[in-house]
């Protein structure tokens, strides 16, 4: 039997390292948005610098469970399906990665009383990908908790825009000018557009559940 | 001119191969589960190891349903089979191919004027009505029981889908060997009394009969239909009358390879009958109507809004129209053939009610009173007395039907070599083939005189009446076997 899944085996192992990277990718970006409020931008630049690394790294494991899953006609039905979610989670990372490349880009300045507000948008999205990736992880193992997971992802999107609507309503609030409060928005956008990700792969995932139910 | 005559029943065998096939592997193939190369691979594989090993199965009911006693009769048959679901299949519908097998044989008999025995249609009949409903069952009921399995799984999706592959792999093959084994009577079963291999011994360790022979030629023309023509039906099986997933198709193969099995095993049958269980009865079965239940079984499991049932009711229609279309075909055949080609299809039928078969009918405590005006008369055709008969009023179909079987001519002449030359030496017990060496010369009328003679040897002799479900499962058994001898022994009247 084990040399039989042989091949199965190395394929769940890479689709285990892509789902652990994006996890890693997640809790990157919740530490480095943190560095750059806390004003240590060396450290922050070492994460953008691990970010883009497994972003590359996430694309070639992509690419090469693409090339498995096709090669040898596995898993024919769910194939299709299997795909789409590994091209859309992959796209959560670049998400991230893009956040946090327009901070080392733009250098916004920050105001201290939106630090709070600001984190605790970050930790919502970052939930939200965190639950995303529990969610992925079952839809290859444990179908009956798939839903649990995305049932999270939901929620953690909805409070990701809810603190995120607080954020740019105090981002607007303070005496500051118009071209920062602009600025300053688009970042805030940025970051709540990652647990939108999250959630558009968990609003195909719930279909490709049902399909994979009997 | 063995071989020529063979072509038909080689036709036929193809014809099966492109259709049944794909009721066996088409889930598999079209959920891309399986390669076609792949499926056509193990299909002929074992759909030969089933028809070589296990092929005598469940003839005896067709013998019993018409009797196709003359070469060219065989190979008309088998060809308007043949023509039939070649012709049905070109429309991309799977059609039954004992059912065409059984019209063919009606066609037959209507053409020779013989009389076709209701019961074993019937009992055919309602077997392809069973077959269907229990293959529904079976497969709504493991529907039932891989529900929560699957839905509640730990395991990975990649492993799953390793394990229904190899699942579908090793249940496929165990479906193509109970297709071989119950269905390559009807490919080449009417030729075995004629066939001219001869056993062969392969290092003396292999034997393998001329029957088995036969059988394996018959399995080959099976295989080359599998490679040539089953693409188009498995497309109708596995997509068009339900879309299955790996797991459903798992689920309807092995419905299907479960119900072959039941209506194919000769083995399994013993033992239901020792037990004292209800038996199944062994009849060829159609894969066709089996696979398209147990995918009907699954479709009303899932709430039964994805079957498509337009194309079921093309297929259902097919059913129906496969034996009377079958049955058309033969008749306008074999007239071509007789009338056109001048070949036997028949062997000419006599009748006679002489003072021998009168007492013999006595014996069997029918009255005889109503053979009065068959009395000392001679008749050609089957019909002929039955009118007679039936004008009476006295006895019932069945009285009818055996008093014609009493009066029925057959010239025998026990020739044991015959039987060597064949390869069907194997089928008897050592008692039995040194009862027929006794014998050996003699010649008879009437098949029940030999009957009579064979009978001297307690193991040839039938239960009359049988008692039991095991007497009867005896009595069929031997009823083939003395079946048998009366086509080697069978002598041309004018020799006679």
């Amino acid at each position: 039997m084990a040399l039989l899944l042989k091949t199965t085996r190395f394929v769940e192992s890479q689709i285990d390292t892509f789902l652990d990277i994006v996890s890693d990718a997640a809790t990157t970006f919740q530490l480095a948005v943190e560095d750059y409020l806390e004003g240590r931008l060396p450290q922050f630049e070492e994460r953008l610098t691990q970010l883009r690394e497994y972003e590359h790294r996430a694309d070639d494991l992509r690419v090469s469970i693409e090339r498995f899953l096709y090669e040898r006609t596995l898993i024919p039905e769910n194939r299709g399906d299997v795909l789409a979610i590994l091209e859309n989670t992959d796209e959560v990372i670049d998400n991230i990665k893009d956040s946090l490349l327009q901070f080392s880009i733009e250098l916004p300045q920050i105001p201290v009383e939106l630090n709070d507000l600001w984190m605790q948008t970050t930790r919502a999205s970052v939930a939200a990908v965190e639950q995303l990736v529990f969610a992925v992880r079952s839809f290859f193992r444990d179908l009956a908790a798939v839903n649990n997971y995305i049932h999270k992802v939901y929620f953690f999107e909805r409070e990701a825009d809810h603190i995120g609507e607080r954020l740019r309503r105090q981002i607007f609030g303070i005496d500051i000018e118009l071209s920062r409060k602009s600025q300053l928005r688009f970042f805030a956008i940025h970051i709540e557009k990652i647990s939108d990700a999250a959630q558009n792969v968990c609003d195909r995932l719930s279909i490709y559940t049902i399909k994979r139910q009997l | 001119m063995f071989f020529f005559y063979l072509l038909s029943g080689l036709f036929l065998g193809w014809s099966l191969g492109a259709n049944d096939t794909g009721n066996i592997f088409g889930a598999a193939v079209e959920t891309h589960m399986l390669k076609f190369k792949k499926a056509a691979l193990i299909a002929a594989i074992f759909i030969t190891l089933g028809a070589v090993f296990e092929g005598s199965g469940p003839s005896g009911t067709l013998g019993r349903l018409g009797s196709v006693d003359a070469l060219g009769g065989a190979f008309t048959v088998s060809l308007a089979a043949a023509i039939t679901i070649t012709l049905i299949v070109r429309v991309g519908i799977p059609v039954s191919t004992s059912q065409t097998i059984v019209g063919a044989i009606i066609g037959w008999n209507m053409f020779s004027g013989r009389l076709t025995d209701y019961r074993s249609l019937i009992t055919i009949a309602s077997s392809w009505v069973m077959a269907f409903v229990l293959s529904g069952s079976i497969a709504a009921l493991l529907f039932h029981i891989a529900k929560p399995i699957v839905n509640r799984s730990k395991s990975h999706l990649l492993e799953q889908d390793v394990f229904v592959r190899y699942a579908l792999v090793v249940v496929g093959a165990f479906g193509a060997y109970s297709l071989g084994a119950n269905n390559i009577a009807n490919v080449v079963g009417v030729f075995v009394p004629v066939s001219p291999f001869k056993d062969l011994n392969l290092g003396g360790l292999i034997s393998i009969t001329g029957v088995q022979q036969l059988y394996l030629l018959g399995a080959l023309s099976i295989v080359v239909g599998i490679y040539t023509y089953s693409h188009k039906v498995m497309r109708t099986v596995g997509k068009d009358l339900f879309h299955l997933s790996p797991i459903t198709a798992l689920i309807a193969l092995s419905a299907e390879a479960i119900v072959l099995f039941l209506f194919a095993s000769r083995g399994l049958y013993n033992v239901l009958l020792s037990l004292g269980l209800p038996t199944i009865p062994l009849v060829p079965v159609s894969s066709t109507q089996v696979i398209v239940g147990a995918v009907v079984g699954i479709g009303l499991s899932k709430g039964g809004k994805n079957i498509r049932y337009n194309i079921l009711a093309r297929i259902s229609f097919a059913w129906v129209a496969a034996p009377v279309l079958a049955a058309l075909i033969s008749f306008t055949l074999l007239f071509i053939i007789q009338n056109v080609f001048e070949q036997k299809v028949q062997q000419e039928a006599h009748y006679i009610f002489d003072r021998k078969s009168i007492t013999k009918i006595a014996e069997e405590g029918y009255d005889t009173t109503a053979l009065s005006t068959v009395n000392g008369r001679s008749f050609r055709a089957e019909r002929d007395i039955y009118r007679e008969l039936a004008d009476q009023d006295k006895l019932d179909r069945e009285q009818m039907l055996r008093i014609i079987k009493l009066a029925e001519v057959h010239h025998l002449k026990v020739d044991p070599a015959k039987l060597q030359a064949s390869g069907m030496v194997a089928r008897f017990s050592e008692r039995q083939l040194q009862r027929i060496d006794e014998l050996n010369g003699r010649s008879y009328r009437h098949k029940w005189q030999l009957m009579a003679d064979l009978a001297k040897e307690e193991e040839f002799a039938l239960f009359n009446p049988p008692r039991s479900e095991v007497q009867k499962n005896y009595n069929r058994v031997l009823e083939g076997k003395l079946d048998l001898l009366f086509r080697a022994f069978v002598v041309d009247d004018k020799k006679e």
